[in-house]
């Protein structure tokens, strides 16, 4: 991977770590990095104002010779990370227009996707099995019009990965460097997310997953994205920084409607009140960005499935009450629910319980 | 004087032969019990004492030296009372020209000299009936264990003073008369399909298990009724025959928990508790090796309550007799077979707090605590679980709607079609009994699918991401869903429902 001397210098600057707030105002000291790097002499006494002597000290030290430079990229290169710069052809336009944007993405995985049109889909930790079934389906159906982008939390940004990890249309952003993962048990999720699609982080390898760095991880989201969907969280649920930072952004926000009571959505109830579109099914998101939907092509149901199916469409049904409507047989209610669910017409949500799937 | 009386020892489930020798000479009054008896094989000498001088007998105030033999065999238990007072009897000459040539002696004595019934006589009477012996001379207390075994003469004593008056000719005991076998008539179980309201999917998958021989796995919230299906799963169990009959027995009578009726007839229901360990679920103990819970459910049902709670290594421990059908437990003292040919049947909680998947109830784990919870199972070990259906919440209306609910009787009925048709194919195999036992080789051979069913397995493997292991398993429920319809060949539909029923799966 090679870099111009533009992004090697700020790679070298980025590298010491900083809140983003002073890694904007030292980048606001010189007009270019490399100008920085070249004269630091004659910036070192802002640049140790802005951050401390130390690291200033350290910084001149690195910047003297190409030697530090050189062992960064080494140990980069050796932990497959890629790093897309503010001046890179490969950083996406969108995240540039924002006020805040990150000045290095470091990345693992294929890049190529940060040159396509994304779509956000978050979710809390606190999701509902059906939901999440359902965040699946959505993060698939749209994976193919839009590169999905999502966090890497239990729950809702779970569901939306792995829908969309199939076809390897999504980007997982982090809000950690590459030695860590967080939570644990996502380590193989995160692993495939970085062999079939992409993990973007804004942090030196070596950054902690700290409380503070998730709602700045959350306005890239919002950033690299046309629209977000909410699919749920409640009342302070980190989902509503994504999208108020979308909103912010004049991105389009959707939230899947809940009813009430449901602790779980409480917070999507309250974006579809200010400024979320009310999202129930995929059309609703295709018509905010003038894509038709193509007809999907009709998959051929035989008599029972029909019936069961149309029966779902009133809503989740238990198996008995389908046997009930249907007049088959209890035992014979399961074979065309696996029918249907291959189909990918139904999902089960629990307790002999089902639903369809629009 | 010298004695010699036939008594048996007890090895895992084989009786060994053992001649308790009595030798009295003269010299200072003294007892010697040679021959590796265990303690309470030792403290005999008090009974021993007690019940001959209570019972109008003598017990001589000489030099008494008994033997067992052979001498290298660990002798444990309580029946050898009987044997060595008869011997020092014949060794005083208190039984005048009584012939015990060939009678087995088996009682434990009280000191008033009535003979006490003791634990493990069935087995006994089984080996020693192999090894030619054919009288038996026993406490009342176990007649009714004994009646069962044909072709043997058994006096059944009260008294030290009956086996006496027996041997010497006074008065002769009537030998036992043989018991017809009767398998257990209807409603002798507690729990009946009947009571259990709705749960149409799991009765169904009920069915299939038990007509299959497939192990299950219930899920569900708590209070759904996990535990009232499974103890319905013995009386839809085809009835014991009396050769499945006599291995319970002989297995719970070593345990010493046989009742009074002196055969197992019903199907054995355990249920051991979570905190179970790998020594009480398998068998083990420090010097006897007694039969575990799993042999305890030898031919019926091990059910296991709230699986995840288990100690992991006690679950890994059922693999192997999961297999096999049986368990070989090794001690310092020897290694002992007990058989353990169960259906397993676990139950669980969706998730931590039991509300995942509810539909009025909110489940407030995280994702993490659930997958951590459902970790808990091993995969090798889920393999061998063939069946998981989730049971979900019963509604008040159905609890109380008199719908007609079909008895255990009548299921019973089907299901012993089903396995009718597995006996006859399996006829010839004695490791496979059921389509649950079968292997890759008859399952090659048996469970040939159609290019459509082939397809539709195909499809579910690809759209439901089902892993590789559940192929086996999906085949053989199909199998037996194709036999329930007397269907020679797997059709589509059977596959399907043989789909369905991997909610474990689903969760992960």
């Amino acid at each position: 991977m090679t870099y111009t001397k533009e992004e090697r210098a700020l790679l070298v600057l980025d590298s010491f770590g900083a809140e983003y707030a002073k890694k904007a105002k030292l980048m606001k000291l010189a007009a270019a990095p490399s100008e920085l790097a070249e004269n630091f002499g004659a910036y070192r006494e802002a640049v140790a104002k802005i951050t401390d002597e130390k690291t200033a000290a350290r910084m001149e030290r690195a910047l003297a010779g190409e030697e530090y430079t050189e062992k960064l990229l080494h140990m980069y290169a050796e932990k497959r990370i890629e790093c897309v710069t503010f001046f890179s052809a490969k950083y996406p336009e969108l995240l540039r227009q924002i006020s805040d944007p990150p000045f290095v993405l470091y990345c693992r995985g294929n890049t190529e996707l940060l040159r396509e049109r994304m779509f956000a889909i978050v979710g809390s930790r606190h999701t509902l099995p059906q939901i999440a079934k359902r965040t699946e389906e959505f993060a698939r159906e749209l994976s193919g019009k839009f590169v999905i982008v999502s966090g890497l939390a239990d729950g809702g940004d779970t569901a939306a990965v792995s829908g969309a990890l199939e076809g390897g249309r999504v980007i997982s952003v982090l809000a950690y460097g590459f030695d860590h993962v967080y939570p644990g048990c996502n380590r193989a999720l995160l692993e495939k997310v970085e062999e079939k699609g992409l993990a973007v982080s804004e942090y030196i390898p070596s950054e902690k997953p700290l409380p503070y760095h998730f709602p700045a991880r959350n306005r890239i989201i919002a950033g690299l994205s046309e629209g977000v969907l909410v699919v749920s969280g409640g009342e302070k649920s980190g989902t509503r920084i994504t999208a108020a930072r979308a909103y912010e952004y004049g991105r389009d926000v959707f939230a899947f409607p809940y009813s009430i009571g449901v602790a779980s959505g409480a917070g999507c109830n309250a974006l579809i009140k200010e400024y979320a579109k009310l999202t129930e099914n995929l059309v609703d998101i295709y018509a905010a960005f003038g894509i038709n939907l193509t007809e999907t092509e009709k998959i051929p149901l035989s008599d029972a499935e029909r019936t069961v199916y149309e029966i779902l469409l009133d809503g989740e049904a238990h198996v008995a009450q389908i046997a009930q409507k249907s007049g088959l047989k209890p035992h014979e209610v399961p074979i065309v629910l696996t029918m249907l669910e291959m189909k990918k017409l139904a999902v089960s949500c629990g307790g002999n319980r089902w639903a369809a799937v629009r | 004087m010298l004695s010699k009386v036939m008594s048996f020892a007890l090895a895992g489930l084989d009786g060994i032969p053992v001649e308790v020798e009595t030798d009295i000479n003269n010299g200072l009054p003294s007892y010697e019990l040679v021959g590796l008896a265990d303690a309470a094989v030792r403290e005999s000498r008090e009974r021993v004492r007690s019940a001959l001088k209570n019972s109008g007998r003598k017990f001589p105030a000489q030099k008494i030296t008994v033997n067992l033999a052979p001498a290298d065999l660990k002798k444990e238990g309580s029946w050898y009372d009987l044997p060595i007072a008869v011997g020092i009897l014949k060794a005083t000459g208190q039984l005048a020209g009584a012939d015990t040539g060939n009678t087995v002696f088996l009682g434990e004595l009280a000191l008033d000299g009535s003979v006490r019934p003791v634990t493990g006589i069935l087995p006994l009477l089984i080996s020693a009936k192999a090894r030619g012996f054919t009288r038996f001379i026993l406490p009342a207390g176990n007649a009714e264990e004994a009646a069962y075994i044909e072709g043997l003469e058994i006096y059944a004593a009260g008294t030290l003073t009956q086996v006496a008056d027996h041997l010497s000719g006074l008065a002769r005991l009537t030998p036992l008369a043989v018991k017809k076998y009767e398998a257990a008539a209807r409603g002798k179980y507690s729990s009946d399909l009947a009571f259990v309201k709705g749960q149409a999917v799991a009765k169904r998958a009920l069915e299939v298990a038990v007509s299959g021989g497939h192990n299950l796995l219930l899920v569900g919230p708590p209070g759904a009724g996990k535990t009232m299906l499974a103890k319905c799963i013995p009386t839809i169990m085809p009835d014991m025959t009396f050769e499945e009959a006599l291995e319970v027995t002989k297995i719970h009578s070593v345990a010493g928990i046989l009742g009074e009726e002196g055969i197992v007839t019903l199907r054995p229901f355990r249920t051991p508790h979570h905190t179970a360990t790998t020594v009480s679920l398998c068998g083990g103990g420090t010097r006897t090796v007694k039969p575990g819970e799993i042999s305890l459910a030898h031919r019926g049902v091990l059910f296991l309550d709230e699986l995840p709670e288990y100690h992991r290594s006690a679950l890994e421990a059922l693999r192997q007799p999961l297999e096999d059908g049986c368990i070989t437990v090794t001690r310092a003292g020897g290694a002992v077979t007990y058989p353990a040919n169960f259906m397993l049947c676990a139950s669980m909680n969706p998730c931590p707090c039991g509300n995942y998947g509810s539909s009025d109830k909110v489940c407030t784990c995280t994702p993490a605590a659930i997958h951590k919870y459902r970790s808990r199972l091993s995969g090798p070990l889920l393999d061998r679980i063939d069946i998981q259906v989730e049971v979900d919440s019963v509604k008040y209306d159905d609890l109380v709607s008199d719908a007609a609910e079909e008895s255990s009787e009548v299921v019973k009925k089907r299901v012993e079609r089903t396995r009718e048709i597995q006996r006859n194919r399996f006829a010839g195999m004695p490791k496979t009994a059921t389509n649950a036992d079968m292997g890759e080789r008859e399952m090659q051979k048996f469970c040939r699918l159609s290019r459509e069913c082939e397809d539709i397995l195909r499809m579910s493997f690809e759209k439901l991401k089902l892993s590789a292991r559940a192929r086996a398993r999906i085949i053989k429920v199909a199998r037996t869903i194709a036999d329930m319809e007397t269907s020679e060949q797997i059709l589509p539909a059977h596959i399907l429902e043989a789909v369905s029923y991997r909610s474990y799966e689903n969760f992960r």
